[in-house]
């Protein structure tokens, strides 16, 4: 992907969107790259039995999703200084989870480029479920 | 189609024909994963001190265990992780049904965190048979892993799974 | 909150605040950088393929975002991560919790976080706060956790908020 560079950014720029949809197993490897292996993800009938509907999405695991987001776009150059969501609401299996982040604030200092985003997982109806977060550095042109 | 599957002789003539190279990795956290996968709480395969104390390199990797195949997306199956690499068997199966037939290692020696292996494989044999619900295809892979540093043969695997 | 609401922070959890628990260590190594990638669904190959990050200027394979290595688990005596849902150790009037969210900061001028890095944990009650919800009175506890390699950089802080109500 080409490297996205300071000057090219606004303020209120939208980000690429990254869009996911997790099967059951992408939630079983979840439990196994996390180390998390709380049954309400993986085990149905445990899950209806804490009173859920049904499984539910890893929070940290859309947390994840938000760092990819923000790792592929700002690309070779760019670091990543901070990001985080709260869970706000539970997302399902095999439900499009889409990933997306807004510029708020862009600023130099001490020589660097810094970026500030707020960023968000959403469901299809648009509803944020884990909204959060981010601070970036971007390379300039120079 | 699946009811019309024979092997073939082209099928045959890729027995024995060796895979490129793997590597395969036995780490402190991959040992103590695949320890609490089978429920072992034996502290060799979890505490290093322990198990320097008892006279080996780090944790000794469960029975069983021989390393998690280094994983590049795209190249390795995303269901079960192993690689999808050059010189392998090319089988075109056309069942979807797919099971365990069974595992047979050999060790010749033991393998403990820190271990980086080599691992290369090749179709060793194929069987049909009648089951109660259609044809059942029986393949048989065998494959050598070979301890990188020391270059040693560590352990030799033979895996039968079962397509119907 | 109003004047009515009696607080539920006692002078033990105040005394608890910037306390740091036992360190916890952590152990980053190619294949649960990998695993932790494959689940995430990352494509770049500095997670996966040592050569790529050397490429890139990397020690070895990167942690990816969240990723702060796996804690060397002992049968019985548990191995979560630090912090993250941490501080239920003290006696408070409400029966439900919620992980209210999680934020990472990473100092990529100290240090990256690789394959091969033994990182030391250290967890803290940052505070207490109380608060008045849609879901009737609340305690949120903020923790936070230091993250330390082994050449002494620290590379990373997690902040978790832990909503009791």
């Amino acid at each position: 992907m080409a490297q996205v560079y300071f000057e090219d950014i606004s303020v209120g720029d939208e980000i690429p969107q990254l869009k996911k949809n997790c099967s059951t197993q992408q939630l079983v490897l979840w439990a196994a790259g996390s180390g998390d292996f709380y049954q309400i993800h993986y085990d149905k009938d445990f899950a209806q039995s804490t009173g859920l509907k049904g499984l539910i999405v890893h929070g940290a695991l859309k947390n994840a999703f938000l760092g990819q987001l923000l790792h592929d776009w700002i690309g070779e150059q760019g670091q990543l200084r901070r990001f985080g969501c709260s869970y706000r609401g539970m997302d399902e299996p095999n439900q499009d989870i889409l990933c997306r982040g807004i510029v708020t604030k862009k600023y130099s200092e001490g020589g660097k480029n810094f970026v500030e985003l707020d960023v968000w997982t959403q469901k299809p109806d648009g509803k944020k479920t884990s909204p959060g977060t981010a601070l970036v550095t971007l390379p300039g042109r120079n | 189609m699946a009811d019309e599957f024979e092997i073939t002789d082209e099928m045959r003539a890729q027995f024995g024909v060796e895979s490129e190279p793997w590597t395969y990795e036995v780490t402190t956290t991959s040992v103590r994963m695949y320890a609490r996968g089978i429920g072992s709480e034996d502290p060799v395969h979890y505490d290093v001190d322990f198990a320097k104390a008892q006279g080996f390199r780090s944790i000794v990797a469960p029975l069983g265990y021989l390393g998690t195949p280094v994983y590049l997306p795209g190249t390795n199956d995303p269901t079960f992780g192993f690689p999808r690499r050059a010189g392998g068997p090319r089988l075109n199966i056309p069942f979807k049904g797919l099971l365990d037939g069974g595992t047979e290692t050999e060790y010749l020696d033991v393998l403990c965190a820190g271990d980086v292996l080599e691992e290369t494989s090749h179709l060793a044999d194929l069987k049909l048979r009648d089951g109660p619900r259609g044809k059942m295809l029986f393949v048989t892979n065998e494959s050598v892993y070979k301890n990188k540093t020391t270059g040693k043969v560590v352990a030799k695997q033979r895996l039968t799974s079962i397509h119907m | 909150m109003t004047q009515a609401a009696k607080s539920v922070i006692t002078d033990e959890m105040r005394a608890a605040v910037g306390v740091e628990g036992s360190p916890v260590t952590l152990e980053v190594e190619k294949t649960n950088c990998r695993m932790y990638a494959r689940s995430v669904g990352h494509t770049d190959p500095i997670f996966y393929d040592e050569d790529a990050a050397k490429a890139r200027g990397y020690r070895s394979i990167v942690a990816p975002p969240g990723f702060l290595g796996t804690p060397a688990f002992r049968p019985r005596m548990g191995g979560g991560t630090p912090g993250e849902m941490g501080g239920r150790g003290f006696s408070v009037p409400y029966k439900r919790v919620l992980n209210g969210g999680t934020d990472y900061e990473y100092f990529p001028d100290e240090d990256a976080v690789c394959a091969g890095d033994t990182i030391t944990a250290r967890s803290k009650i940052a505070g207490f706060e109380e608060a008045e919800g849609s879901l009737g009175p609340m305690l949120i506890t903020r923790r936070e956790t230091t993250y330390t390699n082994q050449r002494g950089k620290v590379v990373a802080r997690m902040y978790g908020t832990m909503i009791q109500y």
